[in-house]
């Protein structure tokens, strides 16, 4: 085992530390949450420009050929940071592409993805907000060479950025089909913006008799829901990166409040009602780290853990989410306000506990699993 | 022992029910957020109302207006009010400052002011808390000093609610600077029009105006506006603030907010059910009602004791910590069952019971903070109640 950071990790901490802190400031972060779109776009372009949307495509695709650990690293930083930009949705989508898709699907999309040209967004929930690919009802008609798709997806983040959505269909005789369709502007595709707590742009999208060319298909039949389950899970592991790095800032936070807010003519750090609340911030932390980086790890060209991944999802949904309300009894008052960050965090942490499947989704595939 | 209200308590409930019935509007789901006109506008109507009826201050004395309600009483009412989210209730007005006054104030205070808090005229705010005192209240730094003919306040309070609708504010400020902290300390009443003070609204992290920054600057008070005793007033506003600590608003929240679950949960025959209703459902909604019900009991124990002539301020501790924590458990439970849903806030686009129970989590993050935090009751309980050593 090695719990250290390789040298290429090192240097993609260091230059996102330094990006985010001179390019996503918390300002940057409020107006994005309060709907300034050019902000988006403009935090994405250089995003593009850093090579980060490319950083796990394959190098024949233009991309940077690095590995999940590697995102994951990035992924803590920019959860620390809270910068509202769609990496997670870009890069698991190019990954799962990478992992299914046909030589003509790869070499039609993730040189795009990977220079930006295109923005690529999963779409996967429905009505009933299950994560079980299983559950589908979005309907696709085959007409000669085309799907026309009707059907709603709900809780698609960046779809007003995004140019494709990586969706799921089921086809007439109950078959999955999981298909990149285009929705940048397309008038049989219905974009409504809910007002979600994470910050980001997170909206439904409704396809109306939508024709998308066969050729976009990625995968059918079991195939389909493999690549959906490796979807989710790639999406789980991401999401717990970030939620690391939530973790992080928010005990770093805390600890420098607490050590300096006095209160009886001390920190109020060095009460013990405090320091357990912290050291059990701290700890949380750490154990949600570390199944991170293990469920990371275990994702390669051949495949991935499941388990893994499952693990470092429920830990990262329950464990950051108590951090963050923690922080908060530690703050008081001043942490309640909507002037302190502290809710940004607190509302992203919420937002992306059930992002990808909560806590009791993955409990039942991580039960499955062990055979039950 | 019994557990059950009398036949007078039930007859009290019931008309307080259906008064609630007919002041509330048919969809009201509350809390108020009172920097809205027609949500304080409400607010007043309630307490009038409450005030002709004489259960507005039904546990004062009959010489100020009460009718002698036992505390029991008292915690019915309060247990209905909350469990309707309604407003209109006063509690700095009717539960803090009046049984203040009663036992601190002057003759020509208690004239002056007890009146207009039974009739529901005059809206009073709690000035305690400063940017440097929260926990340690103690260590105010807010002057006032005494310059013959009048008090002239300058300094910062903070967290302070409905100052931006209040008519007068009671407040601690220091009046000896070198005394002991907690021995140079008064209380004062001020009209909140006086020249020199500025209220500055503080959004919460619900994204509701509750409370404020109230801004002294060379702000004259009459010297009648002392009550107790110059450098005393530590001693009449803790008093106030065992008066304060209570947690059957708490309990009775999360009374109507689990039964607000189990409902919705019941109901959604939609077609694609957002609530995947499995036995594990049933169980959790039955362990959270264990927590709420023995959270109620706790409070009603404190009533039950202060109706006997005690002074349970261990057990008062104890209700306030068990009810905060039952109201978020039940309240996080509420956004596990919405799952997806429970990240929408209010106003939303295909939100699911309009945003709410993300709305009142983020609004009750406070409760365990408020107060006296909870860290400082269990201090409260360990050192009082159990006696445990300090050192």
């Amino acid at each position: 085992m090695n719990f250290g950071l390789t040298e290429t990790q090192e240097m993609i901490r260091g230059s996102a530390r330094e990006f985010l802190l001179e390019n996503s400031s918390p300002e940057t972060i409020r107006s994005i949450g309060d709907g300034d779109q050019d902000a988006i776009s403009t935090l994405w372009q250089a995003f593009v420009d850093l090579g980060w949307p490319a950083l796990i495509i394959a190098e024949e695709y233009g991309g940077t050929g690095l590995g999940f650990t590697d995102l994951a690293v990035l992924l803590e930083e920019i959860g620390a940071n809270l910068a509202p930009t769609p990496l997670v949705e870009s890069s698991i989508s190019s990954w799962v592409i990478g992992r299914y898709g046909s030589k003509y699907i790869k070499s039609e999309f993730l040189p795009k993805v990977a220079s930006g040209e295109i923005l690529i967004t999963p779409a996967l929930v429905e009505r009933d907000a299950s994560w079980d690919p299983k559950t589908t009802k979005a309907a696709a008609i085959k007409s000669n060479s085309n799907l026309i798709i009707s059907g709603e997806k709900r809780f698609v983040s960046f779809a007003e950025n995004a140019t494709h959505a990586l969706t799921l269909v089921r086809m007439q005789h109950g078959d999955l089909a999981m298909v990149v369709a285009p929705i940048w502007k397309m008038p049989e595709v219905e974009q409504t913006r809910l007002k979600h707590a994470s910050g980001v742009p997170v909206s439904s999208i409704k396809f109306n008799e939508f024709e998308v060319s066969d050729l976009n298909v990625i995968a059918i039949n079991d195939q389909a829901i493999q690549a959906a389950y490796e979807l989710i899970s790639a999406g789980s592991v991401a999401r717990s990166a970030q939620l690391v790095g939530i973790g992080r800032k928010v005990v770093d936070t805390t600890v420098e409040y607490t050590t300096n807010r006095e209160q009886f003519g001390r920190p109020v750090a060095s009460f013990q009602a405090i320091q357990h609340h912290l050291a059990e911030m701290a700890i949380a932390t750490k154990q949600t780290r570390h199944l991170t980086y293990a469920a990371a790890c275990s994702f390669s060209s051949d495949g991935y853990s499941p388990e893994a991944a499952a693990r470092a999802k429920i830990a990262a949904s329950d464990k950051i989410a108590k951090v963050c309300w923690t922080a908060h009894q530690c703050h008081g008052a001043i942490g309640f306000t909507w002037e302190h960050d502290l809710h940004l965090y607190t509302r992203r942490a919420l937002a992306w506990k059930t992002d990808y499947g909560d806590p009791v989704f993955h409990q039942s595939l991580l039960a499955n699993l062990m055979g039950f | 022992m019994r557990f059950d209200f009398t036949a007078e308590e039930k007859e009290f409930k019931n008309q307080l029910s259906s008064f609630l019935d007919d002041e509330l509007p048919v969809d009201w789901h509350g809390p108020a957020d009172e920097s809205r006109d027609d949500h304080w506008n409400l607010n007043q109507k309630i307490k009038k109302g409450l005030a002709k009826r004489g259960w507005l201050v039904m546990s004062w004395s009959k010489e100020y207006g009460g009718a002698n309600a036992s505390p029991m009483m008292n915690t019915i009412f309060a247990e209905e009010m909350a469990y309707r989210r309604a407003p209109g209730h006063d509690r700095f007005g009717t539960r803090m400052l009046g049984p203040t006054l009663m036992r601190f104030g002057t003759q020509e205070q208690r004239k002056k002011y007890l009146g207009s808090i039974a009739s529901g005229k005059t809206q009073w705010c709690q000035g305690y808390s400063e940017p440097n005192a929260g926990s340690d209240l103690a260590s105010i730094q807010t002057q006032a000093v005494d310059t013959g003919d009048h008090f002239l306040i300058n300094g910062t309070k903070i967290w302070t609610s409905l100052a931006h609708r209040a008519d007068m504010m009671f407040m601690l400020a220091r009046t000896d600077p070198s005394a002991d902290p907690h021995k140079g300390i008064s209380l004062l009443l001020v009209d909140m029009k006086s020249p020199g003070i500025d209220v500055l609204p503080i959004i919460n992290m619900a994204g509701i105006h509750s409370f404020n920054q109230v801004v002294f600057d060379q702000v004259k008070i009459p010297k009648e506006n002392l009550v107790g005793s110059l450098n005393d007033g530590w001693r009449a506003g803790i008093t106030v603030l065992n008066f304060e600590r209570s947690g059957i608003d708490y309990a009775a929240w999360a009374r109507a907010a689990l039964n607000e679950l189990i409902d919705y949960t019941k109901h959604d025959d939609s077609e694609t059910k957002i609530i995947q209703s499995c036995p594990s459902t049933g169980q959790r909604l039955a362990e959270l009602d264990v927590e709420v019900e023995a959270a109620r009991l706790m409070c009603y124990d404190v009533s039950y004791r202060q109706g006997k002539g005690e002074v349970p301020s261990s057990e008062a501790s104890m209700s306030k910590v068990v009810a905060t924590e039952a109201y978020i458990k039940v309240l996080d439970y509420g956004l596990e069952l919405l799952g997806m849903y429970g990240v929408l806030e209010p106003g939303s686009n295909q939100a699911e019971l309009q945003g709410r129970f993300f709305k009142l989590r983020m609004f009750y993050t406070s409760g365990p903070i408020l107060a006296g935090t909870n860290e400082i009751q269990k201090n409260i309980i360990a050192q009082r109640g159990l006696k445990l050593p300090r050192k």
